[in-house]
Order: C-alpha cells, then sequence, then structure tokens
C-alpha cells in the first residue's frame, strides 16, 4: 500500500511520468559514456562495449544511492504516521527500499536498449543477474534500517551520507572495470560490498569481472556483516525512534 | 480481567526548544550547545492496569503526557524503564488525519490509513462502504481529499478507527472535533461498542461528554498517577489544582 502511494506520488508529479525512471538514468550513461569513451578516446576505462558495460552497473548504482539517501529522511517524513500505526516501524524502511526497488524495474529496458544499440548478448552467467538484485536488495535493507535509524539521534548523518555515497561512486567499480585496479588492491576493494554486487551483476556479459572467488566472498560477508548490523542497531534505536514520532 | 497493564513505567520524552532565528542561526546555536535538545520527564514508576468494560478518563498532567499515555497503551511508544502489557488489540486514535495525503482520493486515504492501522486491504474492501456511509462522504469517494470539505479528513479518520476489529480504544481529545451532528454521531457509535463489551481510554479535559461516558478516571499531576478514582472525583481534583497554583 505505502509502496503504492510512494510511486503514484512520484509519477503523477511530473508529466513524462513513468518515463522519466527511463530517460535518468539513460542520461547518465549517455553522458559519462561520451566522456569516457568518445572523449578520453584511447585511455581505455572498463571493458567494451562501454555503454553497455556502463548501464548495467549504473543502474543499480542508481537504485543504491536513491534508497540510501531516502534512508535518511524516512523517520522524520513518517512522523505522524508512526504515532498511531500499530505496524512494525521496520515496514517503513521496508518501503522505502521497495518503492526504489522497482522504480529499478521499471529502468530495467535502458540495459535491453543498450543491449540492441551493441548487440551484444550476455552468456550463460547472466543467470547471476537476479541473485545480485536480491542481494543487493537485502543489504540495502540493512544499510536502510542503519542510516534510518542513526540519522533520528543524529540529525547531521544526513549530509555525511550524501558525501560518502559521491565517494562510493568513485571507489565501486561503475565507471571502471575491477581490472583496472592494481592486483594488489582487489582484497581492500573487496571490502566494499558493491564490488561483489555489481560484479555479479556484469558477470553475463564479462565473465573476466570476477576473476576470484575470495573477493567475492569478502565483499559478500562485508554485506552480511552491515546487514546484521543494521538489524542490530535498529533494534536498539526502535524506544528512541518511536519517541520522535 | 486486565487488558493493559502498566507496571512501573517510566518515560522521558525529547523535547527541542523553539527554533530561534533563521535556520543557519539556529544550527550555529547547537553547535554552540545553547540550543540543546532536552529530555523532559513525563512518567514517574506509573502502575496501574485496565479491566475488560472499562472505561477510563485521564485527567490532568500536559497534552503531552495523554497523548504519550496513549500511544504506551497503544504499543507505539516503548517505555524506558517498567513494561506496558497488553491482551487485546489497542487502536490508537491520535492525530491520524495527519496521515492522509491531499493529494490522494478518499478511497485511497482509507486504504492508507486503514492499512496503517494494521488493517488488510481484504477488510478494508469489505468493511469500506460502512466506513464511507458512517463518515457520510458517499459522493466524494473518488474525488482528491483536497477537493473535499475540511472536515472530511477528521470524519474520515474517526470512522476508519472505529472499523478497527478491536476491544480497546485509546482515544485522544485532538481527535474529538468536528461538527455537532458528527460528533453525536460518533459518540452514540462508540455508546454501541461499549454495550458490546469494549474497552475504552479516553484522554479528557473534562469536557461534560466524558463525564457522562467514562466511569474510572485516572488523575496525573507531574507526571505520577496521583489518584485512580471515578471521573467525578478526578475532575473535582483538577479542578481543585488549577484553582491554587501549585506551591513550587
Amino acid at each position: 500500500m505505502l509502496v503504492l502511494r510512494d510511486l503514484q506520488n512520484q509519477y503523477t508529479k511530473f508529466r513524462l511520468g513513468y518515463l522519466w525512471s527511463l530517460l535518468e538514468p539513460l542520461g547518465m550513461s549517455l553522458v559519462l559514456w561520451l566522456v569516457f569513451s568518445v572523449l578520453l578516446g584511447e585511455r581505455a576505462l572498463g571493458l567494451s562495449p562501454y555503454l553497455l558495460f556502463l548501464s548495467v552497473a549504473i543502474l543499480p548504482w542508481w537504485w543504491f544511492t536513491k534508497s540510501v539517501n531516502a534512508s535518511t529522511k524516512i523517520f522524520r517524513r513518517a512522523r505522524g504516521e508512526l504515532a498511531f500505526s500499530t505496524l512494525p516501524p521496520q515496514i517503513w524502511v521496508m518501503r522505502t527500499v521497495l518503492s526504489s526497488a522497482v522504480e529499478f524495474v521499471f529502468s530495467l529496458p535502458v540495459i535491453v536498449l543498450a543491449i540492441a544499440l551493441t548487440r551484444d548478448l550476455p552468456g550463460i552467467y547472466i543467470m547471476f543477474f537476479p541473485i545480485a538484485i536480491i542481494l543487493q536488495f537485502l543489504l540495502l535493507y540493512g544499510v536502510g534500517l542503519l542510516v534510518s535509524s542513526l540519522s533520528v539521534v543524529i540529525p547531521d548523518l544526513a549530509r555525511v551520507v550524501k558525501i560518502v555515497m559521491r565517494a562510493m561512486f568513485y571507489l565501486s567499480p561503475i565507471l571502471y572495470s575491477i581490472s583496472n585496479i592494481p592486483q594488489s588492491l582487489h582484497t581492500i576493494a573487496a571490502i566494499n560490498p558493491l564490488v561483489g554486487i555489481l560484479g555479479l551483476y556484469r558477470i553475463g556479459w564479462w565473465p573476466e569481472e570476477h576473476t576470484s572467488v575470495v573477493a567475492l566472498v569478502i565483499s559478500l560477508s562485508v554485506a552480511a556483516a552491515l546487514f546484521t548490523l543494521g538489524i542490530y542497531t535498529f533494534r536498539r534505536l526502535k524506544p528512541r525512534l518511536l519517541k520522535e514520532a | 480481567m486486565s487488558i493493559i497493564e502498566f507496571s512501573n513505567v517510566s518515560l522521558t520524552m525529547p523535547r527541542t526548544k523553539r527554533r530561534q532565528g533563521s535556520g543557519r542561526k539556529h544550527r550555529l546555536r547547537r553547535l554552540a550547545g545553547e540550543t540543546s535538545r532536552t529530555m523532559v520527564p513525563v512518567f514517574e514508576s506509573v502502575s496501574f492496569t485496565i479491566n475488560k468494560g472499562d472505561s477510563v478518563a485521564i485527567v490532568g498532567g500536559k497534552p503531552l503526557l495523554r497523548t504519550a499515555l496513549i500511544r504506551l497503551a497503544a504499543g507505539t511508544l516503548i517505555p524506558d524503564t517498567g513494561s506496558v502489557e497488553r491482551s487485546e488489540r489497542v487502536v490508537p486514535m491520535i492525530a491520524i488525519a495527519r496521515a492522509m495525503g491531499a493529494s490522494f482520493t478518499i478511497r485511497q486515504n482509507a486504504y492508507l490509513v486503514g492499512g496503517l492501522l494494521g488493517m488488510s486491504p481484504a477488510e478494508l474492501a469489505e468493511k469500506l462502504s460502512s466506513i464511507i456511509e458512517f463518515a457520510d462522504l458517499g459522493n466524494y469517494l473518488d474525488r482528491h481529499l483536497r477537493g473535499a470539505p475540511t472536515s472530511s479528513r477528521q470524519r474520515l479518520a474517526w470512522s476508519i478507527a472505529m472499523a478497527v476489529d478491536a476491544d480497546v480504544y485509546a482515544i485522544d481529545q485532538t481527535l474529538v472535533v468536528g461538527e455537532l451532528e458528527f460528533r453525536q454521531k460518533c459518540w452514540s457509535a462508540l455508546d454501541a461498542l461499549r454495550e458490546n463489551g469494549a474497552t475504552f481510554l479516553v484522554s479528557s479535559d473534562g469536557a461534560k461528554q466524558y463525564r457522562r461516558f467514562c466511569e474510572r478516571g485516572l488523575y496525573f499531576e507531574q507526571g505520577a498517577l496521583i489518584a485512580d478514582t471515578t471521573v467525578a472525583q478526578a475532575l473535582a481534583l483538577a479542578r481543585k489544582a488549577r484553582r491554587e497554583p501549585r506551591g513550587d
């Protein structure tokens, strides 16, 4: 119900409605593709075809930032609702993650378009794509619980999260491929849970994106740790959170 | 048989001092530690039980206290120490209308608020006609809330809250507004519920209707439960306290 309300709110506001969830990432991909592939030319970053390479990672990234940034505001917005609702407050986090997930799914045609343009069909490993979606969903739920409850106690967290997200954008293999990083740094890079998940998204087209299982395991266990940390923090801060409502 | 049991409940609530100056000034002040958030004690080891079929009025205390008590009873607030046990579903009827969106139709809002109160979509679909009938909003069902009469927010809120399948209703006074006719309709509906053995917890400032409606009164003063008596006596205590200002 709440998810529907969110979506409706978003799509009735603008004239193009649903189309925006296609156009926004598409525009972003095109701009980045222009800069990094056409303008910078030979100093190739990432793998080819670059347009497809970008859009496969940028859509999940979009989902990630939107969801995390929205998490900082969840309980400031839901004040009136929390006061009387008998539903568990986790629902609000779930709703935020879900509605951004729906938006992500809506924007998937961008990838289809990129496939059509580049005529590069994925291999058998595409089966990891849905798994990556599920993993990212769980990660976002955990991070959402963590961020949303903490930002009730620390109102300034929203700003910090914005900066961290900006840094994450460059620290994650979105514009570049994991193979652009020196081999020695791979394990350190794997601490970023997005490295593993984005790798899973890309593996269908570029099997070489995932060379080491160890890195994947590290990445995913960091994600799992974040998830449990989120649940734990949320449980601890729940009384406080309800008071602010 | 006890339905809600408060044992040694203590609670503090945050209260920010009123914002002074612009947003930037305010932030600077906060950095300088001038406008710190203060925690106000609301309850200090309060214990009481509410039995099945009771209608209890909460008398005295600040509005913050009364709303907090209702939220504690419904479980949308967790006490710092002590515990609140409840054996039945409690419907908190507080400022429900705040959650409604003006750009949604009456029907959507009904689903939204009903959902927040824990009703399933199927349950709501079944009850929607009776809710709308009670709120007398039949003509506006698919109109945006902002296009409907101003009073419809409150009416809708009441109607939905009363449609929830529960045995305990915790009503905050701020909800009891609207035109006379509708108010009377509400009270008679509440009377009917009481006949069926529902339990009530009403936050009150001492209006006549409460005196008629409730039997038991809990009188609070500065976060402590002073008296657990009849409504008339609790109201008398409140009047007395108002007349002679506190000794401090």
